[in-house]
């Protein structure tokens, strides 16, 4: 077919005025630009469980949002932006390195406590909002601007923990046993020092090696000691799993009184009966059936067709998006400052976790609870303010 | 510490069933290093592979790639099922990640075995999910008691089919005209040709062979270890440091090597500090290497001037 340069330029001016007329209201109304959200869980390595249960919470709560009328804040979206920590710090920091290039507006980290520490000296340089599940109580006081803990701190759950052993179960002889990482150096340093404000010392630490799947020596030396109650800090819910597996196997038979990840779903699910009777202190209030955290339990349960791990798992980082987007309303803004000013004024505000006060360190997260396990559900026993 | 006599009769029934583990992974590797003259880097992925297979065909329900199956078959069915899986799988491993890079060096088949390794814990992790999946034990009691000593049942089963294992391959490799052959080729793959051993298929044999070691192994520890997608890398470290302690290429040295690690980390977790178990291991390794570099049983090996 052949086309004469009168009916090309006709053409060619119809199809210009077809785009300005169809194309322009796309530019001209143009949506609004999304809130990019960063996120660095552990989606590879041997805490694949956790990051894979942080992605999830954190994607339920975006798109929850994202599909509300006013979305997030003035229309705007949340724009997930995810990076993948694995499971070493170097990893973690070159993750972090990455996603700062990706003008993000606030930084869901990792739950991993080593990692956080790793990331510090570059969190420091951005003064943006950083959520964080990492328990460990030195993340809060690293000093980076900014950072937020959405999880009560192992000060706090160490300190139910001793007590509940201590007062509760009337241990004299009590032992330790966690994980070499900043997590269960962490927490059993609380323990000692909790321990020792009750002029006690611990009948045996034990501290076991990454990676290690055989703990008779660890256990044998702490029934050698005759302790009358066992305090686990470890985060790891196969390593949770395999310990009461072997504890019990070994004929302990003294109380297990657990950090927050001893009442992780996986970790219960995967030790079956070997839990039943171990008790756990979370960082939630077991069977506490606040209108948040039924809505969460229910959105979650029919999305992803399992129960979600609510402490360190998913529950954290639901909270985590959702506290941001109601600092934002708050604050009428989202940029980082403002927006990190809003966070630090957070009172009274009911997330899955509970209601979130933050103190001047920046830790959101106040009281904890003590549940017994059974068949893979954390019963209530007491409840603890921190 | 007084002297605990069923204490430390414990720690060495655990130290022996992990050791265990660790030679027969350990053995694996020097098969492999023997015949082709190539550390196979994806040696602990012959025991965690198996193990994922497993559990999926004994499970009442696994999500498989998003998808629940529920096949639940009976346990020597799975068993079978598994090694004539991973048999084949050992053929394919061999003909993609060796054979096509088998006149190239050693350098290529190393890569490409850590390449396979890196792979197969990934589609570990995208088909099975990071859950850790529990193997049922074929033991109805975790633990059997011997008077005051309690014991569990499946680290006897590890130890005593290791040492079936090992009786077995010293019938096959010393009475039987396949083991020759497997020597010979392990020995001097040119001469081994041109007395008429068909190295390709004895190599092939070689690979499946100790593709089985690593399925066994991954079967035994899977009930005790849960089944992850890291449960192979972190035994085949072990057992590297093992083969290397035995002397790197001597058989009964990834034996004795993988049973000394085992036996002397669960000591020294009792006796010195469980924070220092590994380091126990690996300063074994170093002392061992510094007094005998050619390890405990490897042959001395001169430089020519």
């Amino acid at each position: 077919m052949r086309i004469d340069r009168k009916k090309f330029l006709a053409t060619s001016s119809a199809a210009a005025a077809a785009t300005a007329v169809v194309g322009f209201p796309a530019i001209v109304g143009a949506a609004p630009e999304p809130i990019r959200l960063g996120s660095i869980p552990c989606l590879t390595g041997s805490n694949a469980l956790l990051g894979q249960q942080e992605h999830e919470g954190i994607q339920l709560a975006v798109d929850e949002l994202n599909a509300r009328p006013g979305k997030v804040y003035n229309d705007r979206p949340f724009e997930l932006v995810e990076e993948d920590a694995t499971n070493d710090n170097q990893s973690a920091v070159a993750a972090l390195n990455k996603l700062l290039g990706e003008n993000v507006s606030a930084i869901v980290c990792p739950v991993l406590s080593t990692q956080i520490q790793a990331m510090a000296p570059v969190m420091k340089t951005h003064e943006i909002p950083w959520m964080t599940g990492g328990t460990a109580v030195k993340n809060t006081q690293l000093g980076v601007p900014g950072l937020f803990r959405l999880r009560a701190s192992d000060g706090i759950t160490a300190a139910a923990m001793t007590n509940f052993a201590v007062k509760e179960k009337h241990a004299k002889k009590v032992a330790i046993m966690h994980a070499s990482d900043a997590f269960g150096t962490g927490g059993a340093d609380q323990i000692v020092l909790n321990l020792k404000k009750m002029n006690m010392e611990p009948v045996a630490n034990e501290q076991y090696p990454k990676d290690a799947k055989d703990f008779t020596a660890e256990i044998l030396k702490i029934k050698s000691a005759g302790a009358d109650a066992l305090l686990l800090y470890v985060q790891n819910p196969s390593d949770t799993a395999i310990i009461l597996q072997q504890l019990r196997s070994l004929g302990f038979t003294a109380p297990i009184v657990g950090s927050p990840s001893l009442a992780n779903q996986t970790a219960m699910e995967t030790a079956g009966k070997n839990a039943n009777g171990a008790y756990a202190c979370v960082d939630f209030i077991v069977g506490f059936n606040s209108n948040v955290a039924t809505h969460f339990l229910t959105a979650f349960y029919q999305r992803y067709h399992h129960q979600p791990d609510v402490g360190s798992g998913s529950g954290w980082v639901y909270d985590a998006v959702n506290c941001l987007a109601a600092a934002y309303k708050r604050q009428h803004a989202t940029d980082p400052k403002q927006t990190i000013a809003a966070l630090r004024g957070t009172k009274n505000w009911e997330g899955v976790l509970g209601k979130f006060d933050c103190d001047g360190e920046g830790n959101m997260v106040h009281a904890v609870s003590v549940g017994q396990i059974e068949d893979a559900k954390l019963n209530l026993v007491m409840k603890v303010t921190g | 510490m007084h002297f605990d006599l069923v204490a430390n009769l414990q720690l060495l029934v655990s130290g022996l069933a992990v050791g265990s583990i660790y030679a027969l992974v350990a053995l694996g590797f020097v098969l492999i290093y023997n015949a082709v003259g190539v550390v196979n880097f994806a040696q602990g992925e012959f025991v965690m592979l198996p193990s994922y297979i497993a559990v999926t065909f004994l499970l009442p329900a696994v999500t498989v790639f998003g998808t629940i199956v529920h096949w639940q078959l009976p346990v020597i069915a799975a068993y079978l099922l598994v090694l004539l899986l991973m048999a084949g799988f050992a053929l394919l491993f061999n003909r993609i990640a060796y054979y096509p890079l088998r006149d190239r060096g050693w350098l290529p088949v190393v890569i490409s075995t850590i390449g396979v390794s890196i792979f197969l814990r990934n589609l570990a992790q995208l088909t099975w999910g990071s859950q850790p999946l529990v193997m049922p034990s074929l033991f109805s009691a975790d633990t059997i008691s011997l008077g005051p000593l309690q014991i569990r049942p499946q680290y006897l089963l590890v130890i005593g089919v290791t040492a079936l294992l090992i009786a077995f391959q010293y019938l096959l490799f010393e009475r039987t005209t396949l083991g020759k052959q497997m020597r010979a080729t392990a020995q001097d793959r040119t001469t081994a040709r041109l007395i008429g051993i068909r190295v390709g298929r004895i190599v092939a044999i070689t690979f499946v062979y100790s593709a089985l070691l690593g399925t066994i192994s991954g079967l035994l520890v899977a009930p005790i270890f849960t089944v992850t997608k890291e449960m192979g890398a972190l035994i085949a470290l072990k057992a590297f440091a093992a083969s290397i302690v035995g002397g790197f290429g001597s058989i009964p040295g990834a034996i004795v090597g993988g049973l000394a690690i085992g036996v002397i980390e669960t000591f020294g977790g009792f006796y010195i500090s469980s924070a220092y178990v590994d380091a126990i291991a690996f300063v074994i390794l170093i002392a061992v290497l510094l007094v005998r570099p050619q390890g405990l049983f490897g042959e001395r090996v001169a430089e020519k001037a």
